[in-house]
This record gives structure tokens, C-alpha cells and sequence, in this order.
């Protein structure tokens, strides 16, 4: 059944696949595996999505299938039994409002397995600073949409480092204006403008497997 | 230096050759608007939206000491796609809502936006933001009568000051008001632009269907939901806008603007065949009833085109500009060359992050690349740079050009 709501998923047929997840659940079936079946389903799409058999209107589409599916099998799982690949700071930076980028992206690292810390958007350098300290999370991820974002990421690394916490976590950057030009002008560790390969990003700077 | 209508005369004759494929003498160059002019005259972004008069100081400073041949250094406003189709009965009131600036979004309350001094911060650029104004019910509303569905019930939902036709009255006399205001502005501003021996190539709009209603009636997320769940009726709706967005369109011809930007926004959202199927036919038809009145598109092909380039082939050879902001570019000339002037090539990015010697390296290269055969302008992939921008960066690039334009 797991290997039939993995294909539901990847092909994107969302009733079908949220009805069978459902039926699982609902027949005992094991949570944990449901959530890893969701992972791997989404871990595909995002493959297809780098190949450039996907495109943005399906990732949506699939972060829709997932966080249906999440509702109901979450709270079927008992604490500590869900081992987090990493733990994430992620925020669009100061001066941008917008979340459609983040939004996608958050829930594409959840599927990986991250725990994401969701610190909105127009956030500031200090409110990254002060959720660092307080998270201590592996990665940090910054997104923007508008030119004026890129200036806000350099601020907001500079404040890590002044901070003295830039040695401790892995700076991730992405969105629609981020490039490799970005990065180097930021000082962060990677950039991503589409969330498959910012995720698999994320992985990389853990040294995990992409 | 010359004076400056010959100046002017020169740039326009650049342009204007490379929109119609063939080689000017130089590569024209566009240059940048956006944070960086308001911040380089030391004023914050909520002066430059709502203080005409300062901004009109900061765009002159700004276009005096960076020539470029092709100045988008304007006033700030965002897309107003919903008014032009509720005003596309009236020619005279649809063509000046193609922007709508900080003071019009103040008349208006609308939720479509984010002005610095309102919603954000003094120093924040305007944003869009968008929203959800339609219900998936309405779809057959909007297929009967889309000017009458947006004017009479999108726009009350998308807009604090048009909730009731009782403050709708005062609402649309402010709103006109402020688009009086601005326009006197523009006018200025155009008149400070040939003094400075800028030419005069006045740009109006026209709207991919598709985009109107993921942008301002529906939402993106919901409009690609709909698109599997109703994908007739979506179709439809994008047919039905056609002749409201053409009956903007062809409005801006009797004010003597034959260029019409169209920005596209969910292009790179959708896969070759969704892109085929929904977004590219009625884009298409919008474009042909451009070219077929005597004027040029100026597409803005945000992101990544790539996935949907060999469509643009499908158009009449010289219907106008393609724009691009992140597709490969060397690329995108290669297809279109001979076919469609190409318009980009400056990643902004190069220009905030990058050094003099980088910037240089990097023209040298793309315009070694892009200038045989003629047809291309060069241009930044987003014409707004943040107010950190370096600029002894934008300073190398206008060298540049003109040691290997």
C-alpha cells in the first residue's frame, strides 16, 4: 500500500493519494512508514522538479498532498519518534514580504525530515540573531523575492558573525533574486532559487547524502 | 558632449534598430530604476513613492550622473492589471491605471499592495503581495462579464475604500485626483529626461489573461488548483479577458505610446503543457491584436524561460521585445535572432556583488556574444537595484558598454 501512495503522490493525484493515506492510517498502519513513504514521494518530485520534469506548479501542488496527509498522521505519532535529519531557522529577510518561496521550500524540508523553525517574513537581522540563539539550529534559511532582499541577507549574516554564531550553523539562501553572484556577496554556504535543489542543498552542508 | 536632442536622437535611433533588427551603431543599454535612485539622492523609499517632487529631484540627479541610452529610473508604482480591465470601457481613465502608486493606493485601501510608510517600513520598496477576491463558485461570473464581475465584485472585496458604493464615490474622485498628480509628474519627469538628451519612448501595458487571475482574482496557489479541478472554466475565463485587455491595449494608440510592457508573472510556474494550454493562447492573441494595430509588446519574461522559448517563434518575425530575466541568454538570442529583438543580459547580482574588473570581464564576454547580427539591448535581468548598490559598479558597467558596445 506505502508503494501505491508513493506513486499517487509523485503523479500528483491528490484525492486518491490523500484517501488511501487515510485508509492506512485508519487500518492501523504504521505512521512512521507513512511519513517516510511522504518523504521519498516528495524527495522525487523534487528530482523531477531539478531534471526539469516538474515545474513550480507542481511542487505546490505536491506541498498540498503533503500537508494534507500531515494533518492526520502527525498527531498519530509518539514524541521522539521522529528522528530530524537538522534543525532550521527560516525566514524571509527584512524589507520582503512575501512567503510563496519559503512556504514551498519549508515544506519540502519537512518532508526531508528537517525540523523547521518558521521565523515569518520582514524579519529583521536581529530577530534571526535571537532565533539562533535560542533554536541553536543547524542551517539557517534566508529567502527573498525583491532586489532589496540581497542587501537585507548580507546584513543578516553580517549580524550572525558579529554575533559570534556565523561558525556555527550553515547559511542557505534562496528565492526568486539569489544567485551565485548573491552568495558570494551575502558570505553564505549555498543558494537555491527553487526549493528541490535548495533542499538537497541543505542536506550536503550537513554532509548528509543529497 | 552634444546637445541633447541630438543625443536623444542618437539613442533613439540605436533602440529603435535594435527592436527592429538590425545593428545600431553600439549596443543600447537600459538602465536601472528602483532603490538605488531614491537612495542616492538621500531620500527614503517613502519619499520617493508619495513625494512627487523629491522623487522627481532623485530621478534627475540619478539619470545625469549614469547615462544610460534608456532610462526605466520612474516614479514607483505597482501593476494595476484589475482597474485596467474594470476601466477598459473607458480609454482615457485604463491607460493611466497601469501603475497605481503609493497616493493611489491610499485612495483606493486596497490589499493588493505593501508602500513603505503604510504596510512597511519608510525604507522598504513597494511591494506586491496579491491576494484571494474570487471564490471558485465565480468562475462563470467572470466568463460572462469580466469588467462587470472585477469592477463590481472583485474590486469592493480587494479595495477597503470601495467596499460600498457610498465610499466608492470619494474613493474614485481621490483616485482620480492622484492619477492627475502623477501623470503632471510623468510629464515632468519626461521633461527632464530630454533635457538631459534621454529619448522619448513613452511605454504603456497589456496583461497575459492568466495572470490577472492568479495575480488579483484568485491567488497563484488556488488559480493551480483550479487549473486541475476546472480546467474548462479557467480556460474560458482567460478567453474572456482577452477583449477587455486588447480594449486597454489598443487605447494607449491614441496617446501616442506604441510600446506596451506586458509583465508575466506565472509563466515560470508551469510546466511546457500547461504553459500551452493555458497561458500561452490567450497571451499569444493579446499580442497579435497588438501587432496587427501598429504597435510593439515589450514581454518581460520573468524567471526562468526556458521550458516555453521555441513559442515566442510562433509570433510574427519583429512583433516586438523579449525581455528576459533569468533565461539563459545566449541561448534565448541564438533561437530568436533575426526573429525577435532580445532584451537582458545583466545579472543584478553582477552589479551588487560584483567588482569593476568583473563587470567589465563579464560585458566583454556576453556582448563578444550578442552583438553580431544586431538586435539585442542590453539590459539588468531586474530593472530595480537595492540602495547598497556599489556605485563605482554602475559606473563600469556604462564603460564597459561603451568600450565594447
Amino acid at each position: 500500500m506505502l508503494d501505491k501512495i508513493f506513486n499517487l503522490i509523485v503523479e500528483l493525484e491528490e484525492d486518491e493519494a490523500i484517501g488511501l493515506a487515510k485508509k492506512y492510517i485508519e487500518e492501523g498502519g504504521n505512521p512512521q512508514k507513512l511519513l517516510e513513504a511522504c518523504g521519498n514521494a516528495m524527495g522525487e518530485i523534487g528530482q523531477r522538479f531539478e531534471k526539469g520534469e516538474y515545474f513550480l506548479s507542481e511542487l505546490i501542488l505536491a506541498g498540498d498532498i503533503f500537508k494534507s496527509i500531515m494533518e492526520f498522521t502527525l498527531p498519530k505519532l509518539k514524541q521522539g519518534e521522529v528522528t530530524k535529519v537538522g534543525k532550521m531557522v527560516l525566514g524571509t529577510v527584512h524589507e520582503d514580504v512575501h512567503n510563496i518561496g519559503k512556504d514551498i521550500f519549508k515544506v519540502f524540508a519537512e518532508a526531508s525530515g528537517f525540523e523547521v523553525i518558521d521565523i515569518g517574513i520582514d524579519t529583521p537581522p536581529e530577530k534571526f540573531v535571537e532565533a539562533v540563539k535560542e533554536h541553536k539550529p543547524d542551517i539557517v534559511g534566508m529567502s527573498c523575492l525583491i532586489t532589496a532582499g540581497v542587501s537585507s541577507m548580507k546584513k543578516t549574516v553580517d549580524a550572525l558573525r558579529e554575533a559570534g554564531l556565523r561558525d556555527k550553523v550553515k547559511i542557505i539562501i534562496g528565492g526568486g533574486r539569489v544567485d551565485e553572484g548573491v552568495k558570494e556577496f551575502a558570505g553564505a554556504d549555498a543558494w537555491a532559487d527553487d526549493a528541490a535543489k535548495g533542499v538537497r542543498l541543505c542536506k550536503e552542508l550537513l554532509g548528509l547524502e543529497g | 558632449m552634444k546637445n541633447p536632442q541630438e543625443l536623444a536622437n542618437k539613442r533613439y535611433e540605436r533602440i529603435m534598430k535594435a527592436i527592429n533588427l538590425e545593428v545600431p551603431d553600439k549596443v543600447p543599454v537600459v538602465g536601472f530604476g528602483g532603490d538605488v535612485v531614491a537612495a542616492y539622492a538621500g531620500i527614503n523609499q517613502y519619499e520617493f513613492c508619495y513625494d512627487y517632487e523629491k522623487a522627481a529631484v532623485a530621478i534627475e540627479k540619478f539619470l545625469r550622473d549614469f547615462p544610460f541610452d534608456w532610462s526605466l529610473a520612474m516614479i514607483p508604482g505597482l501593476d494595476g492589471r484589475p482597474f485596467c480591465v474594470a476601466f477598459s470601457d473607458f480609454e482615457d481613465i485604463t491607460v493611466n491605471t497601469t501603475f497605481i502608486t503609493g497616493p493611489m493606493h491610499d485612495a483606493l485601501g486596497d490589499k493588493y499592495y505593501r508602500y513603505p510608510g503604510r504596510e512597511i517600513s519608510v525604507d522598504s520598496s513597494p511591494q506586491f503581495i496579491g491576494g484571494t477576491f474570487m471564490e471558485e463558485s465565480e468562475y462563470d461570473k467572470l466568463i460572462e462579464n469580466p469588467v462587470k464581475f472585477i469592477a463590481e465584485t472583485v474590486l469592493p472585496r480587494a479595495c477597503t475604500n470601495l467596499e460600498t458604493p457610498e465610499k466608492a464615490k470619494g474613493a474614485l474622485v481621490r483616485f482620480g485626483v492622484e492619477i492627475d498628480r502623477f501623470f503632471n509628474a510623468v510629464m515632468r519627469i519626461g521633461g527632464i529626461s530630454a533635457e538631459l538628451g534621454y529619448p522619448s519612448i513613452p511605454i504603456g501595458g497589456a496583461y497575459a489573461p492568466l495572470d490577472i487571475i492568479s495575480d488579483y482574482l484568485r491567488g497563484v496557489e488556488n488559480l493551480l488548483r483550479d487549473i486541475r479541478k476546472y480546467p474548462d472554466k479557467v480556460k474560458k475565463a482567460t478567453e474572456a479577458l482577452v477583449e477587455p485587455i486588447v480594449n486597454y491595449a489598443l487605447a494607449h494608440k491614441k496617446f501616442g505610446m506604441n510600446l506596451l510592457l506586458i509583465p508575466l508573472h506565472l509563466n515560470e510556474y508551469l510546466s511546457p503543457k500547461l504553459y500551452k494550454e493555458f497561458y500561452w493562447p490567450t497571451l499569444k492573441e493579446v499580442i497579435l491584436r497588438i501587432v496587427d494595430a501598429g504597435m510593439k509588446a515589450l514581454v518581460f519574461f520573468e524567471g526562468r524561460h526556458d521550458a516555453h522559448l521555441e513559442t515566442i517563434l510562433e509570433l510574427p518575425k519583429g512583433w516586438g521585445i523579449a525581455y528576459f530575466e533569468k533565461t539563459d541568454i545566449i541561448k534565448a538570442n541564438n533561437l530568436l535572432k533575426g526573429h525577435t529583438c532580445v532584451m537582458g543580459g545583466i545579472p543584478i547580482s553582477l552589479i551588487v556583488g560584483g567588482t569593476p574588473a568583473s563587470i567589465d570581464e563579464y560585458i566583454r564576454n556576453l556582448l563578444e556574444q550578442v552583438k553580431p547580427g544586431g538586435g539585442f539591448i542590453l539590459a539588468p535581468g531586474v530593472a530595480t537595484a537595492p540602495r547598497e548598490t556599489p556605485l563605482e559598479n554602475i559606473r563600469a558597467l556604462i564603460e564597459a558598454v561603451e568600450k565594447y558596445g
